[in-house]
Formats: structure tokens, C-alpha cells, sequence
């Protein structure tokens, strides 16, 4: 039942997008059509879910003051968190990495049409924030994994939602210079005031 | 690689002078036709966390100018080292190392300072401009011009994150910088602050009208599709 | 130079490149933690006095914090503890521990004349990260004497309103009990009608989480510390 909290809190009241405003670039530029905007959401989610356990394994066993004395107890007062931006953001990157190769084999068409926000994808907010919000709020294991696949979720569900409102809405009057991305700035603007209903609930 | 590095790969040649047109349009470019915020979408993040007031935004535009000027320099000057495959991991381990180092050197021997810039240290490394700027450009071009690349699309985030903050803190606070702007007796005539231009949704609506007034003016932006 | 596509290169220069950037980075962190650490323990002072008093000169902080605060650290019971550095305890980590093993630091200051306060540590969850802060009260253990709050990274503007005056100095002379029960509460937004009111005070616009956050912590701390009010009293 916890787990199914933490999945819903993360998908939808906490929302990495709508709540937060997280992870924007990628998701105002890449959401022009519903088939990239998909394209990406299951890249985020691939890789949240991978790096918030990978990094709470890293964190626990190897960066925490005392994390250490698996090794050898003498090691038990050595304290590496300063760290612990580096490491994480070298687990997201490696990821992201991965994830750009397998696109580029699997699916050319859709990686040229990711361009840039592919590699992008590292320094999406949402996902270093993942793993800081999971430090931050101390889930164990599971919980992480659990967390990891929600916010990705969060983020792969607003992605979708506005892709598909930016397809509708070039069939209606918009003036000439709002077109696209003025839009698109806007519509997200109203999407968060709305997704702030979510916020009295508590999880 | 992305229309936005197309655009922007122009490799400089050998003998030409320190601030010629092409260099120079690298400083100006990001003002208007390639804005890092209003065209080519980055930084977007670190543009609603600190807008609020103006004082943070101008903190923040300060750090993006300096970190992504010597990020660039740094991987221009590395570029034909660095192995295709692992690219974006050492550009991130180069811009957090820097970011890291200045961090740890600021506690140290300014501890002011660094509880001021503490809350930007995450922003400045999962910034998207200073990544953005190393993937479409500092990858390809000589360390002037990436370096100058830098200093421009730092100052043009800059310029849209302190319009934006100005617009936030007048109306949402009626203060800029901490003083006062609107008159008490027009408070008591009935004006009450704006609460929702301090939420971040906000922000967006700004955004989107700043990209509608530049539009309108520079024609050769509009979306077509 | 090299084929930089061979596997060789590449976890070569990967090598290379940890070696270089692990050996800076620690040489850094222990050649300046000595100087960070006196840092850090002076801001603690600092906010420390901060709770009663706004003495915002470092220097003269540290000449005047060992003639004003008296430190101890009691158990769970209330019971002081011995040979255990009250400064030194870092009360996040005491709140992961069961509640009975906790080592509890108290900070007394006697700065005005007879009345004492009682400082104590607090520790929470912002919006983005960390708050923290000292709430310090009279010897009746229910009236505020002052606060100081501080957070790792709060929206300015926003969350991060919580190290302001405005929002400070509001908890002074409120009460954290109605005689039966803990009735202090930090409403959403500014403005709210707490003319009178001794358990309420304002919130911060577009901040409600933060607020919620210092409200927590607030709560937190005074309820782990009720043994050692009680023995006191």
C-alpha cells in the first residue's frame, strides 16, 4: 500500500513537471507531436527508474559517513558525500549515454527528431532531482525503485498531455508569433495551476 | 546532430582578428535570434526557480556567464581528446568538477558567499544551457569562440531571467530589489499584490509573453508549422 | 594520436580522467574541511544567538558565545548526560535513532538578567531540501522567546522568506500550548487576521510546503524535549 503512495504521490500530486516545474527544456521542446513527446516519456522513465535505485545503492554503500566499513572497518569515519553530486550526475550521464545508443540503433527516425534534448536528457532537472529527492526524503530500496518509475510516469503523462493539446491547437486561431513555443509556455502555465489541486492531498 | 547545432557550427578560420563580425555575432546572437530561453528552449528551469526577485536572478545570471564561458573554453580545448562514446559524461564530470571546486573553495574562505550561492550550485550543473552550449557548439569550434559563445548565451539567459524577475517581483510583491515601488496609498486605495506571479506557473505566462512581443518583432522566429 | 573510437582509449581516458578528478577534489575537501568546519561551527553560533538575540558580527560571536550560552545534553528522560559535547551533536542524526536512545541538546542562555531560555535544535524538510533552525523559550516552556531558521536550498522569494525578519520575528511571545494540548500553527499565506492570537502566526505567500515544514519541525523538537521540561519545571 506504501508503495502504491509513493507511485501515485510521484506520478500525480508531486509531479516532477507540473508541480515542480522540473525538467522543462525537454518537455516544452520535444512535445511538438504526440509520437517523440512518447518517445522520450519512456526514455525519462527508463532512466529514472534505473538511476534513483542505482544511486541509492551508491549512496548507501559507498557514500554515507560509515557507508565504507563493509570493506574494512577502519574505514567506518570516512565520509564522501561531498561527492555526492559528481557521482550521481556521472550515473545519470552513463545512463543517458546507454539510452542515446540504443535509440540510434533502434530507431533512427526517432532520434534525429530528439536531436539535442536526447543528450539533454541528463541535465533534464527531474532526473538529478529524483535522485536528490529521494536522498531527501531517506526511502529505502524499493521504495527508490518504486519512486523512480512514478516520477518518470509523472513526467511521461505531461509530456503526453501536452503534446497532444499542442497538436489540437494548431487547428485554432492562435496569433502568428504565439505559435509553437509562446503557446506552449503558456498552456504549461495553466496545466501547473491546475495540477495545484492536487496539493492538499496527503499520501 | 540537431537543427540548433547546425545553425550555430560555424568553424572559425585560422588568421581571422580577436572580435571580428563573426565572433562578434556570437556575443549578440543570443540576445535575440538564438536566445537560449525563447529559442532554443534551455535553461528553462533555472529561469522559474529564481525569478522571483530579482536580486537571486542577478546571482544567477552572473555564475551562468562564468561557469558557461569556462565550461566552453574547457571542452573546446579538450575536444579532439575526448572519446565519442563517453562524451557526455566527461562534459558533465568537467562542469561539476569546476562547479565543485568553486563551491568548496567559497565555503572555505568566503562563508558568506557561499551560503548566498549554495542554492544555485545544483542549478548551475543540471543547467541545460551550459550542456546545451558544450553539445552544440564548444564540441566543434575553437576555444575563442566557444568562449565568447559562452560569455553571449550566459548574458542573453541572463537578460530574460532579470525581465522576467522584474515583471515577478513588481507585481507579485510590488518591491524591486527590496524597495518599494508601489505607494501605500494606492494600497489602501484597494491594490493588493498579485499573489500568483510568485508561483512558477507564472513565470510561464511571462515567458510566453516575452516570446510573443519578441515574435512579433522578429518575423523570421515565427513558427510556421 | 590514438583512434579515440577504440575501447582502449576510451577506458583509458575514463581512467585517467577519475584519477585526476578524484585526487583534486579529495585533496580539496581535506586541505579546506579544517577552515569549513570553523566555519560552519561559527554560523551555528551564530545562529545559535541568533534565536535571542541579532548580534550579526561574527567576531564578536565568538567572543561573547561562551559567556552567554550554557550547553547541555540531556536523554531521553530528561536526565543530563555526561562527557558528551552538547555543540557537537547534529540533531538529524539523533531524530534517525529510536526515540529512547536520543541525545538531546539543550542550549541555556542567560544573557538577560535572571530570566533564562531554553534553546533548542531543529531539524526538518523544506520543499526542495533540508530547513533547519533554533526555536528558544522561557523557562514556562511554552512561550517563544525567538527563533532563527535557516534551509540548503528554498526558493528565494518564496521558502526561502523563512530566514527573513518579518517571518521571525512574528513567533515572539506566542504560545506553543493552550494548556491542554499543542495548538501552534503557521497558516498559509500573509496577511491573515493573528492581531491577538498567541498560537498563530503568518505564513509565506506561494510557500505553503516550507511553511508546513517549519511548522513540523517545530512540533518535532518541542515534543522530544518534553521530559526534560517537565524535569525543569
Amino acid at each position: 500500500m506504501d508503495l502504491l503512495n509513493i507511485f501515485v504521490k510521484w506520478a500525480f500530486v508531486e509531479n516532477m513537471v507540473l508541480a515542480y516545474f522540473l525538467g522543462m527544456c525537454s518537455y516544452l521542446a520535444v512535445s511538438k507531436t504526440v509520437k517523440t513527446a512518447f518517445g522520450l516519456g519512456l526514455a525519462v522513465i527508463f532512466v529514472l527508474a534505473i538511476t534513483a535505485p542505482v544511486n541509492y545503492l551508491i549512496r548507501q554503500y559507498v557514500l554515507v559517513e560509515g557507508a565504507l566499513s563493509w570493506i574494512h572497518p577502519s574505514l567506518a569515519t570516512v565520509d564522501l558525500t561531498f561527492l555526492q553530486l559528481i557521482i550521481f550526475i556521472a550515473v545519470i550521464a552513463s545512463m543517458v549515454q546507454l539510452v542515446e545508443m540504443i535509440i540510434e540503433k533502434a530507431s533512427p527516425a526517432l532520434y534525429n527528431s530528439l536531436g539535442i534534448f536526447l543528450p539533454l536528457i541528463t541535465v533534464n532537472c527531474s532526473i538529478l532531482g529524483g535522485s536528490l529527492f529521494m536522498v531527501q526524503k531517506e526511502y529505502n530500496l524499493i521504495e527508490s525503485s518504486v519512486f523512480g518509475v512514478g516520477a518518470g510516469f509523472g513526467f511521461f503523462l505531461a509530456i503526453i498531455a501536452i503534446a497532444a493539446i499542442r497538436e489540437k491547437i494548431r487547428y485554432s486561431h492562435v496569433p502568428a508569433p504565439l505559435r509553437g513555443l509562446g503557446i506552449a509556455f503558456i498552456i504549461t502555465g495553466l496545466m501547473g495551476i491546475a495540477f495545484m489541486s492536487f496539493m492538499g492531498i496527503k499520501l | 546532430m540537431s537543427e540548433v547545432a547546425e545553425k550555430k557550427a560555424v568553424v572559425a578560420t585560422p588568421r581571422e582578428p580577436l572580435f571580428s563580425t563573426k565572433n562578434r555575432k556570437l556575443l549578440t546572437d543570443p540576445f535575440d535570434d538564438n536566445n537560449p530561453i525563447t529559442v532554443q528552449v534551455l535553461g528553462i528551469c533555472s529561469a522559474l526557480a529564481v525569478t522571483t526577485q530579482v536580486y537571486p536572478a542577478l546571482v544567477m545570471a552572473i555564475s551562468v556567464v562564468f561557469v558557461c564561458a569556462f565550461a566552453n573554453l574547457a571542452i573546446a580545448l579538450m575536444r579532439k581528446g575526448i572519446p565519442p562514446r563517453i562524451r557526455m559524461i566527461v562534459q558533465l564530470v568537467v562542469i561539476a568538477t569546476l562547479v565543485t571546486i568553486v563551491d568548496q573553495m567559497l565555503k572555505a574562505f568566503a562563508y558568506d558567499v557561499s551560503k548566498e550561492l549554495s542554492v544555485f550550485v545544483g542549478l548551475i550543473i543540471t543547467n541545460c544551457i551550459v550542456m546545451g552550449r558544450l553539445e552544440a557548439f564548444a564540441m566543434g569550434s575553437k576555444p575563442w569562440p566557444a568562449f565568447l559563445d559562452g560569455i553571449g548565451n550566459g548574458l542573453g539567459y541572463g537578460a530574460i531571467l532579470i525581465v522576467v524577475a522584474v515583471c515577478r517581483e513588481f507585481f507579485g510583491a510590488g518591491t524591486i530589489l527590496g524597495y518599494k515601488l508601489i505607494p501605500e496609498a494606492i494600497y489602501s486605495a484597494g491594490y493588493v499584490d498579485n499573489g500568483v506571479m510568485l508561483t512558477p506557473a507564472a513565470a510561464m505566462f511571462v515567458i510566453g509573453i516575452l516570446i510573443w512581443i519578441q515574435r512579433s518583432r522578429n518575423t523570421k522566429l515565427v513558427d510556421i508549422s | 594520436m590514438a583512434d579515440i573510437n577504440s575501447n582502449k582509449y576510451t577506458i583509458g581516458y575514463v581512467v585517467v580522467m577519475t584519477l585526476i578528478v578524484a585526487i583534486s577534489l579529495a585533496f580539496m575537501a581535506t586541505e579546506l574541511k579544517p577552515r569549513q568546519q570553523a566555519e560552519e561551527a561559527l554560523e551555528k553560533k551564530k545562529q545559535i544567538l541568533n534565536s535571542v538575540s541579532d548580534i550579526q558580527d561574527k567576531s564578536i560571536v565568538e567572543k561573547e558565545y561562551p559567556k552567554l550560552i550554557k550547553e547541555v545534553v540531556v536523554d531521553a528522560q530528561g536526565k543530563p548526560v555526561e562527557g558528551v559535547n552538547a555543540f557537537d551533536i547534529d540533531i538529524k542524526k539523533e531524530y534517525r535513532k529510536p526515540a529512547s536512545e536520543r541525545q538531546l541538546p539543550v542550549y541555556i542562555y542567560s544573557g538577560d538578567g535572571n530570566a533564562k531560555s531554553y534553546i533548542i535544535p531543529l531539524h526538518g524538510n523544506g520543499l526542495w531540501d533540508e530547513i533547519w533552525g533554533f526555536v528558544a523559550l522561557k523557562d514556562d516552556f511554552n512561550t517563544i522567546v525567538g527563533t532563527s531558521f535557516d534551509h540548503k536550498g528554498e526558493t528565494p522569494g518564496l521558502g526561502a522568506e523563512i530566514t527573513k525578519d518579518w517571518f521571525q520575528s512574528q513567533f515572539v511571545g506566542k504560545k506553543l500550548e493552550d494548556g491542554k494540548a499543542y495548538a501552534f500553527d503557521i497558516l498559509k499565506g500573509r496577511g491573515n487576521a493573528i492581531e491577538g492570537k498567541v498560537h498563530l502566526v503568518d505564513g509565506m505567500s506561494g510557500a505553503t510546503i516550507t511553511g508546513d515544514g517549519v511548522e513540523d519541525m517545530i512540533e518535532k523538537g518541542y515534543k522530544s524535549y518534553q521530559a526534560y521540561f517537565k524535569t525543569v519545571k
